[in-house]
């Protein structure tokens, strides 16, 4: 009984965000017909690929409790590793780019490692490691091309983020296989109940006989894993190894994540309900751009809209608990 | 059983307990003036130490503030940005028209928005009950935002007596901006340690159960200690800009590390209720003198916010460490 009225509660919701999200297409096009042309809605999808892919990789993570706010630094420095790699050093593309994922799955273990052995408040610790590699990003940068941004053109990645299958850009195809890895994970596995048993209540999952720290630090490995990838697909579509870019993701993403219904408490949250809050956010963000609000208020909306989800949340959750 | 609760809480509020970290906090700053004096000898030259001391008392005295925050348990990493938008505020103030606004009225506007701005997150932590990190993650960007939409272009100030009020010395070396940190930090000292409402923040970050049981309002508790972090940050902004002549919308990006890796080193506990703000001088001090330290020794401007943060993580393990060991005391 209690089951059936909660799945009842999740459909509800994920509705009202449908919802919102169609409220809000029929608008931005009613304002300005460019925004439902070929074109915007490509490159719309786009740019949601990036935001799309982090916000997957912290769904996990943060069902199960944990949090990770250094992703966008960690980008920023992997981009630049792989950059300078490709450009200064001549190394192989492919080998330069498993070598960029491989330093964000570290970043993550380190990050997973020190807040599971010291029980550290996870948004506390990447606020440092934030400050760590960025300053990583930007002393490597500096040091081998005395630039901050560089350049990184190749002819495998440029086809990779120009080119279109079935009329739907390449980059698109990487977010909806792992829109549909992290589905079958978090729904049809054994290990994808266990996450939501770790957020729901850490203690009964200790009791049960889960290694708690072990599953939080392999997922934390792979939300850097996924950075990772954030870093190859930043450097595809922009060209650049950029040590400023990374940290400009941080706020959508995790406004996007906490939309899509995950609670900071842990236990709730799945991957659909992660790609509709991306899909808001990005419909948000790319229509204040096509009604050419200026850039210096996007920052603003960013910080309102990540305040306002969480407050309907907050009040929401209040009123369940009244009735 | 009273006597005992009553000892017990003064431990916790005394700073020289045994528990206390100010003593090795002591030691770790007298070898870094060891091994920054020896790489550079400037380190310690009058002139030196003098324009440390006038920089670091603007993030002690934010560290002021953010401690009654992360006493109760909650957190304020918007400082940053209520620092900008202040100080952007006064800065305009001197530039509306020809006439100077009297500078009790500036000062009163600078401290008037951090008030607002710390309202504006107590309301949402207590009232709406959002998170307190998100919120304030969330007004960081958005004042942020306005700092920069308001802040595009440089804002002089040309009024000597706002200028002096950050640059002045008073005994020919002490720098004035030393004196309001002292002044904030023992008025601080003193409402925590011997007024109900510093009991009240302590004892909603010990036991927020027990402190509903024993009466307290912790909303009320909470806001207030939001408004005084808004206060000191705006406090930050006003002096900045006298320090500087200038505002732009980029003051105080990144001081919330700083800032919380004061309050931690200093032997706040991020669990609530832990700590006082003796440990919060020295923590200043060692914060301060680093980047200066870093920058005599030239090593790469990068690398400095790379030192806040290890400092900080540092600083929470040790802090998490001291949790635990406090815990298995207890059991």
């Amino acid at each position: 009984m209690q089951q059936m009225k909660k799945k009842s509660f999740k459909i509800t919701d994920t509705y009202i965000l449908l919802i919102i999200l169609v409220v809000l297409v029929a608008f931005f096009s009613l304002v300005n017909r460019q925004f439902i042309a070929y074109n915007n809605i490509s490159t719309m999808l786009k740019n949601m690929v990036l935001t799309g892919v982090l916000a997957l990789g912290l769904t996990p993570l943060m069902i199960a409790r944990g949090l990770d706010i250094s992703f966008g630094n960690s980008i920023s420095l992997t981009s630049v590793i792989m950059a300078v790699l490709y450009t200064v050093f001549g190394l192989n593309l492919w080998l330069t780019l498993l070598i960029g994922i491989l330093v964000a799955a570290l970043i993550g273990f380190i990050n997973g490692l020190l807040i599971e052995k010291f029980n550290l408040i996870p948004i506390i610790l990447t606020l440092g490691t934030m400050a760590i590699l960025q300053a990583l990003a930007l002393v490597t940068a500096n040091t081998f091309t005395q630039t901050y941004s560089i350049l990184m053109l190749t002819d495998q990645l440029y086809y990779f983020s120009t080119r279109t299958f079935l009329k739907i850009p390449l980059p698109l195809y990487v977010l909806i296989v792992l829109i549909f890895i992290f589905w079958f994970v978090l729904t049809k596995t054994k290990f994808g109940r266990t996450i939501y048993l770790i957020g729901a209540n850490p203690k009964v999952a200790y009791l049960c006989g889960v290694k708690v720290k072990k599953v939080k630090i392999l997922l934390y490995i792979f939300m850097g894993f996924i950075t990772g990838i954030g870093g190859v697909l930043s450097v595809a579509l922009t060209g650049v190894g950029a040590s400023y870019q990374g940290a400009k993701l941080v706020l959508p993403t995790l406004s996007a994540v906490l939309l899509g219904g995950i609670s900071l408490m842990g236990g709730s949250g799945s991957a659909l309900g992660t790609l509709i809050g991306v899909l808001i956010v990005t419909v948000i963000f790319n229509g204040l751009s096509v009604l050419n609000v200026p850039s210096y208020y996007i920052q603003l909306f960013q910080g309102i809209a990540l305040i306002l989800i969480v407050a309907a949340y907050e009040i929401r959750n209040k009123k369940i608990q009244i009735i | 059983m009273n006597d005992q609760k009553r000892n017990d809480f003064l431990n916790a509020i005394n700073p020289f307990n045994k528990n206390s970290m100010t003593p090795t906090l002591l030691i770790v700053y007298a070898l870094m003036i060891l091994i920054f004096s020896l790489i550079n000898p400037l380190f310690i030259s009058l002139a030196n130490i003098k324009s440390i001391v006038a920089n670091l008392t603007i993030s002690g005295i934010m560290a002021v503030g953010l401690t009654t925050v992360i006493l109760t348990g909650n957190f304020d990493i918007s400082v940053g940005s209520i620092l900008g938008v202040s100080a952007i505020v006064c800065a305009k103030l001197y530039n509306i028209g020809d006439t100077y606004i009297p500078l009790p009225v500036v000062i009163l506007a600078g401290i008037a928005v951090g008030a607002a701005i710390g309202a504006i997150n107590g309301f949402l932590v207590t009232v709406v009950g959002i998170n307190s990190i998100i919120t304030t993650l969330g007004t960081l960007a958005v004042f942020r935002g306005l700092a920069y939409l308001y802040g595009t272009e440089t804002a002089q100030i040309y009024y000597k007596p706002y200028v002096f009020m950050g640059r002045g010395y008073v005994f020919k070396h002490v720098p004035l901006t030393l004196i309001y940190f002292i002044v904030i930090l023992v008025l601080m000292y003193v409402v925590l340690r011997f007024t109900k409402f510093g009991r009240n923040v302590y004892q909603v970050g010990a036991n927020l159960q027990a402190a509903r049981l024993a009466g307290v309002s912790i909303k009320k508790t909470t806001f207030y200690t939001f408004i005084i972090s808004g206060i000191t940050a705006g406090i930050g902004g006003i002096l900045l800009s006298s320090q500087l002549s200038f505002a732009q919308g980029v003051f105080g990006l990144g001081y919330e590390f700083k800032i919380l890796a004061i309050c931690v080193l200093g032997g706040i506990s991020l669990a609530g209720g832990r700590g006082t703000l003796v440990g919060i001088i020295v923590a200043t001090f060692i914060l301060g003198s680093i980047s200066n330290g870093l920058a005599l020794s030239k090593v790469p401007i990068e690398w400095r916010d790379a030192f806040e943060g290890i400092i900080l993580i540092i600083a929470i393990m040790v802090d998490s460490i001291r949790i635990s060991r406090r815990a298995l005391l207890r059991a």
